[in-house]
């Protein structure tokens, strides 16, 4: 069974059409891309798996369930994380602080009014743990609205994770980083991908590090799907190198 | 308490930045506190405008429960800090003589009022917020000011006094005695008071900073926002409920000017005033506030102004309150 | 009984007339620059007395035209030195500036104008009733229907079909890109803080002929105008019309039946709205920010 089915799902803002009868449906482990030059509704699109807003058309079905009207909030309880374009952290709180949000709601906690000592300790492990697995513990006690993009983006993932998603989802993870924080972060994903066997959708613009990681990948273009396919496939493909070139040459 | 949630806190009780500064800042807060009515005659004070220190701040604190640690703007407490103190004066009045029965009567009173406004107004944010809980205050303003037989209308209500607190073995004299009453309310702001800090550093309160810090990484985190901002509204008009029981106790007297949106907005600026990222910041600003009102309220009869041009003065040249410059001065 | 019933709705059409005409200025300020502008009654305030020490001079029709204008000119003043460099920090804090600034306003009248209220006299012949049945059709009160709706008719004509106006509306949507497309942010912020109390000012006039004037006018009206656009819908200038008019009628036909509730049932109706929608009627849906 898929673990994410989006039929035929549609977008309409007023008179524009910004995503226009997608239809994705991505396996237990994959690590599937989403590109398409710019406008083509890849956002939009990943706002509507994550719950952001409703589709104007069409239906998501996440692990056999029908999720297209329930609330984001909801939906990440259910498994479904993601990142955003724009790093999207709490700046003024430490990068232990940030992980352990994540860790305590993750663990069913979020109105807890204290905790055991016992389960201080567990939880204070599981921040660890996933610190190191990002290598962000060297700065565990620096405010994150201090650090580096690259550690900024790793902490947004690392919170993500600490939520124990079966489906994640990253908006162009790479956006606006220099060579050295690329490289690091798809290191990051494609450890992430391997050890955790985690699924993850992933909207890219660097074509490197879509090539580097997809398993497949979808083009959208003007809000329709355009093309799908293995990295090989989609890279031979006359349709999506005329879309592309069309764009970004002319 | 581990380190780690102190530091979600932060940075913050005086803002000296580290954990040690903090116990000491904290400690010196309660020395002055619990020896105030000893002082205060030598900085040219009284014990009434001790107790209303103290009331003030905990209604500022627990404003800023909302305000600094969950980073939305309420500009209509005086609703839930009235009613807090028109249940006790009703209570007192009509039903029970009884000091400790008219409080929780009158807490009661504004955390209900809080819970179903707090529904009705929970999935609006920032300016707007701000906006409806303004016009929602005034409706119990003008329910004490047009209810003239039951709430003694523009004049207030008065014709009843606090009553002695019997313990059993023991009676303490609230009414006879000024010193005896501060205390009593002291008592009750350092429960209000450990009680806030307490939610602050648990897993709950964090997901209240998270919120302040960034609402869609909160929600993106799987916390129900909206029913988050409804507990920290609530848990926030409790504790100025209190602190308006509190004020009516003192004077023995409430008037609808104590539901007013200026009322309010002497709340929003004790906070901002002492400092809306620290814990200990609004206790500062009210201080401060209280005993400037006092002073300059005995010399002009243009308060008005004064207060006016002091709001203006704040906003352009402290907006990071007096703790906030503080521990700029430290840090750097 | 129908006739009290008909004065008290003719009357809350009137007084909703005021707060809507008050409200569709802060409504302006808000949408543009996510400014909630408590002073707002105080420069109602300021423009009612302009107007009151113009009269001996330039009579009722002069005091019409200047005063408002005048009220604007401080409008623009006071935008230009105490709210412009609060732009782009917390709106907590354009909050708390307006807020002092609103009692400077109303102390400052009353130090000038005194605390008692002054003698505000309209021509004569608005006063008298045009129908001895319905008594209450007096020219003034029709006159000021009307005019407010030209101010309004006026407004929405600026915001339509000048460039000023379109720019206003334009940047209420998306700041940023008008910014981009070369437009001085900061004039027109500027400009439309001035159209916004021009018609604060325009509406002190009016109220002052029929309230009568004390320094506490404008704290008497701003409340309303607040549940006006809470009502109408946040974001919504046609919003902002409907929920002062509504609001007034409400008030009318309640003194009628439940005096006492005169002023709480436009909270009533404000709760019930927020209930069932809450960005207001005629305010869009979804999440507000």
């Amino acid at each position: 069974m898929s673990l994410l089915q989006v039929e035929n799902v549609s977008k309409h803002f007023g008179k524009l059409v910004a995503v226009n009868g997608v239809t994705l449906s991505v396996e237990p482990g994959e690590l599937r891309a989403v590109i398409g030059p710019n406008g083509a509704g890849k956002t939009t699109f990943f706002n509507l798996i994550s719950g952001f807003f409703p589709p104007t058309a069409g239906r998501i079905v996440f692990q056999g369930q029908d999720i297209t009207k329930i609330p984001e909030h909801k939906r990440v309880q259910r498994g479904m994380a993601r990142t955003f374009q724009v790093t999207e952290i709490f700046p003024e709180l430490t990068v232990r602080e940030n992980i352990r949000v994540a860790v305590e709601v993750a663990d069913g906690r979020r109105l807890a009014p204290w905790l055991s000592k016992a389960n201080r300790g567990r939880l204070e492990a599981r921040i660890v743990e996933l610190m190191e697995m990002g290598d962000i513990a060297p700065m565990a006690d620096r405010l994150v609205g201090e650090l580096s993009h690259g550690d900024q983006r790793a902490t947004e993932i690392m919170m993500s994770l600490a939520l124990n998603p079966k489906l994640l989802l990253l908006d162009e993870p790479t956006a606006g980083m220099g060579d050295q924080e690329t490289y690091h972060i798809t290191k990051l994903i494609r450890r992430l991908h391997k050890e955790q066997k985690l699924t993850v959708i992933l909207i890219e613009h660097d074509m490197r590090v879509i090539f580097h990681l997809a398993d497949r990948i979808m083009v959208l273009a003007e809000g329709a799907p355009l093309a799908e396919g293995t990295p090989d496939e989609i890279a031979a493909n006359e349709r999506v190198q005329a879309a592309y070139l069309g764009k970004e040459h002319a | 308490m581990n380190v780690a949630t102190d530091t979600a806190l932060s940075r913050n009780p005086m803002g000296t930045g580290s954990r040690r500064g903090d116990h000491i800042a904290t400690a010196i807060v309660w020395a002055l506190l619990l020896t105030m009515p000893f002082w205060m005659p030598f900085v040219g004070g009284y014990t009434e405008l001790a107790i209303r220190i103290v009331v003030m701040a905990l209604a500022a604190m627990a404003l800023n429960f909302l305000l600094g640690f969950t980073g939305v703007l309420s500009f209509g407490h005086a609703a839930y800090f009235g009613l807090g103190g028109y249940g006790v004066a009703m209570t007192i009045k009509y039903l029970v003589p009884s000091t400790p029965v008219a409080m929780l009567v009158g807490i009661a009173t504004g955390t209900i009022a809080a819970m179903i406004i707090g529904a009705l107004i929970v999935r609006l944010r920032g300016v707007y917020f701000a906006m409806v809980t303004i016009a929602f205050g005034q409706v119990f303003f003008f329910i004490a000011f047009r209810w003239n037989t039951v709430t003694g209308g523009d004049d207030g209500l008065s014709g009843w006094s606090r009553k002695a607190l019997d313990l059993g073995f023991t009676t303490i004299d609230l009414p006879g005695s000024d010193k005896a009453y501060y205390y009593f309310a002291l008592l009750i702001f350092a429960l209000c008071v450990g009680a806030m800090a307490l939610i602050l550093r648990s897993p709950f309160g964090r997901t209240l900073i998270a919120i302040r810090e960034n609402e869609r990484r909160a929600r993106f985190l799987g916390i129900p926002v909206d029913q988050h901002i409804w507990m920290s509204f609530v848990i926030s008009c409790f504790f100025a409920a209190v602190a308006g029981a509190l004020y009516a106790l003192l004077s023995n007297f409430i008037d609808p000017r104590a539901l007013r949106w200026d009322f309010s907005g002497n709340f929003v600026i004790m906070a901002v005033l002492g400092g809306m990222r620290s814990f200990w910041g609004p206790l500062l600003g009210a201080a401060i506030f209280v005993a400037l009102q006092d002073y300059v309220s005995s010399q002009t009869e243009n308060w008005m102004s004064f207060i006016g041009v002091f709001f203006m003065l704040i906003v352009i040249f402290f907006p990071r309150g007096v703790l906030g410059i503080l521990k700029r001065s430290v840090t750097k | 009984m129908s006739q009290v019933l008909l004065f008290n709705i003719f009357n809350g059409l009137i007084v909703g007339a005021f707060y809507a005409l008050m409200a569709l200025g802060l409504s302006l300020i808000l949408n543009l620059s996510g400014v909630i502008n408590f002073a707002h009654g105080g420069f109602l305030a300021l423009g009612a007395y302009l107007a009151y020490t113009l009269m001996p001079y330039v009579g009722f029709w002069g005091a019409l035209l200047i005063a408002p204008v005048l009220t604007a000119i401080l409008g623009l003043i006071a935008e230009r030195i105490l709210i412009r460099p609060l732009y782009g920090r917390d709106p907590l804090y354009s909050l708390l500036l307006t807020f002092g600034l609103a009692y400077v306003l109303e102390d400052v009248s009353r130090y000038i104008w005194g605390a008692q209220s002054v003698p505000f006299s309209i021509p004569g012949w608005l006063t008298t009733p045009l129908s001895s049945q319905f008594f209450f059709l007096t020219g003034y009160r029709i006159f000021m229907v009307i005019l407010v709706a030209v101010a309004v008719g006026g407004l929405f004509l600026i915001l339509n079909k000048t460039r000023l106006g379109m720019r206003i509306r334009a940047g209420t949507l998306d700041l940023e890109t008008v910014s981009v497309l070369g437009v001085n942010v900061r004039i027109l912020r500027n400009l439309n803080f001035g159209l916004g109390i021009y018609l604060a000012g325009l509406a002190g006039v009016l109220a002052a002929g029929m309230l009568g004037l004390q320094p506490t006018i404008g704290t008497s009206l701003i409340m309303p105008s607040f549940v006006a656009i809470i009502v109408g819908g946040l974001g919504s200038l046609p919003g902002t019309l409907l929920g002062g008019l509504l609001i007034g009628v409400a008030s009318g036909v309640t003194t009628v039946y439940f005096p006492s509730a005169t002023e709480a049932v436009m909270y009533i109706m404000m709760g019930l709205v927020l209930l069932v929608r809450p960005r207001g009627l005629l305010g869009e849906e979804g999440r507000v920010h």
